[in-house]
């Protein structure tokens, strides 16, 4: 089994004026999946991504990334970064903002050549190359910004709200260009507080939440975690009845019956109830937390104690 | 060294980018036309390409004493007014704002991805802002070199040395606006800071020329009153008090008048003030004196101006350098 690109143990970040942005983050990202950080505004979702980058010093950091400890500045020359709210030269022209990410990422002009044009038709830019950075819509500046986080052909690529200010086909693009990074073997960060965006693409999530991680998992054990089965009745069911279902541990309400359970097995003593009562069972179907509400529920779960969280 | 020239080419990207820099070079070349326009004759000097002509038995094609007033136009009125003056203000003004915007979100976040230093970026973006000045005073000189080979027929690449010493006393200035913009991001608040520093060093540098004339030349010692020797003892005093607290600012006019000291005129004779005010007021070339140079260069030693002012800089440099390297983005 091939080693994680990232592993973090207790990643600590307090700020001036003692607010502690992250409060000791451990974390696995494996190789070659999209990992998606979410989190509500403050959570230390973006200071995460920019320890990770050298951008922050963290307070306190056990990490390794791509082999390296955490803050090691060669390693960068194997990772992109698309930051939040990019905010390129207007001076510069599309083609030009990839230049200067190549140079700075010290990749040489032969490969930024053959490189440059790659990725202007990738991100559907080739035609907008050539004009300056100030005539563009956002969405188009968060293509080129995607694009210049790939110029140094990366093996992690961090991808701070990418879709922020995207129209829906441009959404759409970046979800599949995200889906083509990872089959080529790339490991992709995306932070991000759009749910249904990063329910589409991302193989594992993290949720922060005042500066702690309060899930991780693949989205499969996430969700399977908070299964439950839900039971639709032809009419309301009657009161004295929905007493005794609530009393074995169902929720009930109007014509409906829900209990949390792993199988359909305890769900079989609650139609069995039903019949013998003579109501008529219309429906029974398994249900899974989605994305938004394992967020939500993690998120009210989460630490509560202090103050926590930033940027 | 490739992340040193992409942001080297990206200053320049930036500069041409800059309505001032255009603006600047436009009147350095206006300058420069109206100072080519002046010109010397068999009889006399010309001006506005020949449009007016006074005859002169002196100032006229193929002399010392024309080549010495050409070259002090330039240095005394061109260079001392418009290049160490206006142009520095105007390259203040514009490059004010390179390390707020580098500095500002979503744009910091792209350098201090890169496998780059902290400290290559801080200096590099440096390098890249004295362009401006570089630029300018580089296109300037080269403007008057062509003119002065026309004008009086030789070719002066001592002239040259404007170039660098325009963009030391540039320097001297712009790291105090890095200083103040790089710790509190205000870019008005930089340029006021540095033209503080600089009207404070201009008083101080006043001051210097004054009392030195007063304590240390004129009459010598024996020849004195004994209350004209205390007073003079005095001043002395105050001398060595504002030479202290002018140590440790930067010496712009100083540095400027180095010029002096590196330009040749007629073949060998090194350019004075003495000997320009002699030809407009009239008069004739005096016989050479050994160097003649400035009395504010006499007075001070080279390591003093210049290595008080580069260690100025090098302070504010250091400080501003600390700030960046230090500071979560």
């Amino acid at each position: 089994m091939e080693p994680p690109v990232i592993e973090l143990s207790h990643v600590r970040k307090m700020y001036r004026g003692r607010v502690e942005a992250l409060r000791g983050i451990s974390l696995q990202v494996p190789k070659g999946c999209v990992f998606g950080l979410l989190g509500p505004n403050g959570a230390g979702k973006s200071t995460l991504v920019k320890i990770l980058t050298t951008i922050i010093r963290a307070t306190e950091c056990r990490g390794i990334m791509l082999g390296h400890p955490v803050g090691h500045k060669p390693t960068l020359k194997r990772v992109g970064y698309l930051p939040e709210h990019v905010r390129f030269p207007e001076y510069l022209t599309g083609a030009q903002v990839i230049d200067f990410s190549a140079g700075l990422a010290g990749v040489s002009p032969r490969r930024l050549k053959v490189r440059k044009g790659e990725l202007l038709e990738r991100v559907k830019m080739s035609e907008w190359q050539r004009r300056k950075v100030s005539t563009y819509s956002k969405g188009m500046k968060q293509r080129i910004g995607i694009a210049q986080a790939l110029v140094n052909d990366p093996e992690v690529v961090f991808l701070d709200e990418p879709t922020d200010g995207v129209d829906p086909e441009g959404r759409r693009d970046i979800r599949n260009l995200v889906r083509e990074l990872r089959d080529e073997g790339r490991t992709v960060f995306i932070n991000t507080h759009l749910l249904t965006e990063l329910e589409q693409v991302a193989d594992r999530v993290g949720i922060l939440s005042k500066g702690r991680l309060v899930r991780e998992g693949t989205l499969e054990e996430l969700t399977a975690a908070q299964r439950q089965y839900e039971l639709r009745t032809q009419g309301p069911i009657p009161p004295g009845l929905a007493e005794r279902l609530r009393a074995g541990g169902a929720t009930t309400g109007g014509n409906t019956v829900t209990i949390d359970a792993q199988g359909p097995e305890p769900m079989q003593p609650v139609i069995d109830l039903l019949r013998s009562e003579e109501i008529m069972i219309r429906s029974m179907h398994e249900k899974r937390l989605s994305l938004e509400e394992l967020f939500l529920e993690a998120v009210q779960d989460g630490p509560g104690d202090g103050e926590g969280g930033a940027r | 060294m490739r992340a040193v020239w992409t942001l080297l080419v990206d200053s320049y990207r930036l500069l041409r980018a800059r309505i001032l820099f255009w603006i600047a070079l436009g009147i350095s070349l206006l300058v420069g036309v109206v100072y080519l326009s002046i010109g010397f004759t068999e009889t006399g000097v010309s001006f506005l390409f020949g449009a007016a002509e006074f005859e002169h038995d002196v100032l006229r094609q193929g002399t010392d004493e024309a080549e010495i007033l050409y070259l002090g136009i330039f240095s005394r009125f061109i260079v001392g007014l418009w290049l160490s003056w206006v142009a520095i203000i105007l390259a203040l003004v514009s490059c004010a704002s390179i390390y707020p915007d580098f500095m500002s979100e979503g744009s910091i976040e792209l350098a201090l991805s890169k496998p780059v230093r902290r400290l290559t970026l801080f200096f590099s973006k440096y390098l890249g802002s004295l362009l401006f000045m570089l630029l300018l005073s580089g296109s300037f000189v080269l403007l008057v070199f062509l003119a002065l080979r026309w004008r009086i027929g030789t070719w002066n690449p001592s002239i040259f040395w404007y170039v660098p010493l325009t963009v030391l006393v540039f320097s001297y200035l712009y790291s105090v606006v890095v200083l103040v913009t790089v710790r509190t991001r205000s870019t008005l608040a930089g340029v006021l800071f540095a033209m503080l520093v600089w009207f404070m060093s201009f008083i101080l540098d006043f001051a210097d020329e004054m009392l030195y004339t007063f304590s240390y030349e004129g009459r010598p010692d024996e020849e004195l009153y004994e209350d004209e020797l205390k007073l003079k003892q005095q001043l002395q005093k105050w001398h060595r008090v504002n030479l202290v607290a002018f140590g440790v600012l930067p010496k712009t006019k100083q540095t400027m008048l180095f010029a002096d000291r590196l330009v040749v005129v007629a073949g060998d004779r090194g350019f004075s003030e003495r000997d320009f005010a002699n030809l407009l007021m009239g008069g004739m070339l005096p016989e050479p004196v050994g160097d003649e140079v400035d009395r504010a260069l006499r007075r001070n030693s080279v390591f003093y101006i210049l290595g008080t002012s580069l260690g100025f800089e090098a302070v504010m440099l250091g400080l501003a350098a600390l700030g960046f390297c230090r500071r979560d983005f």
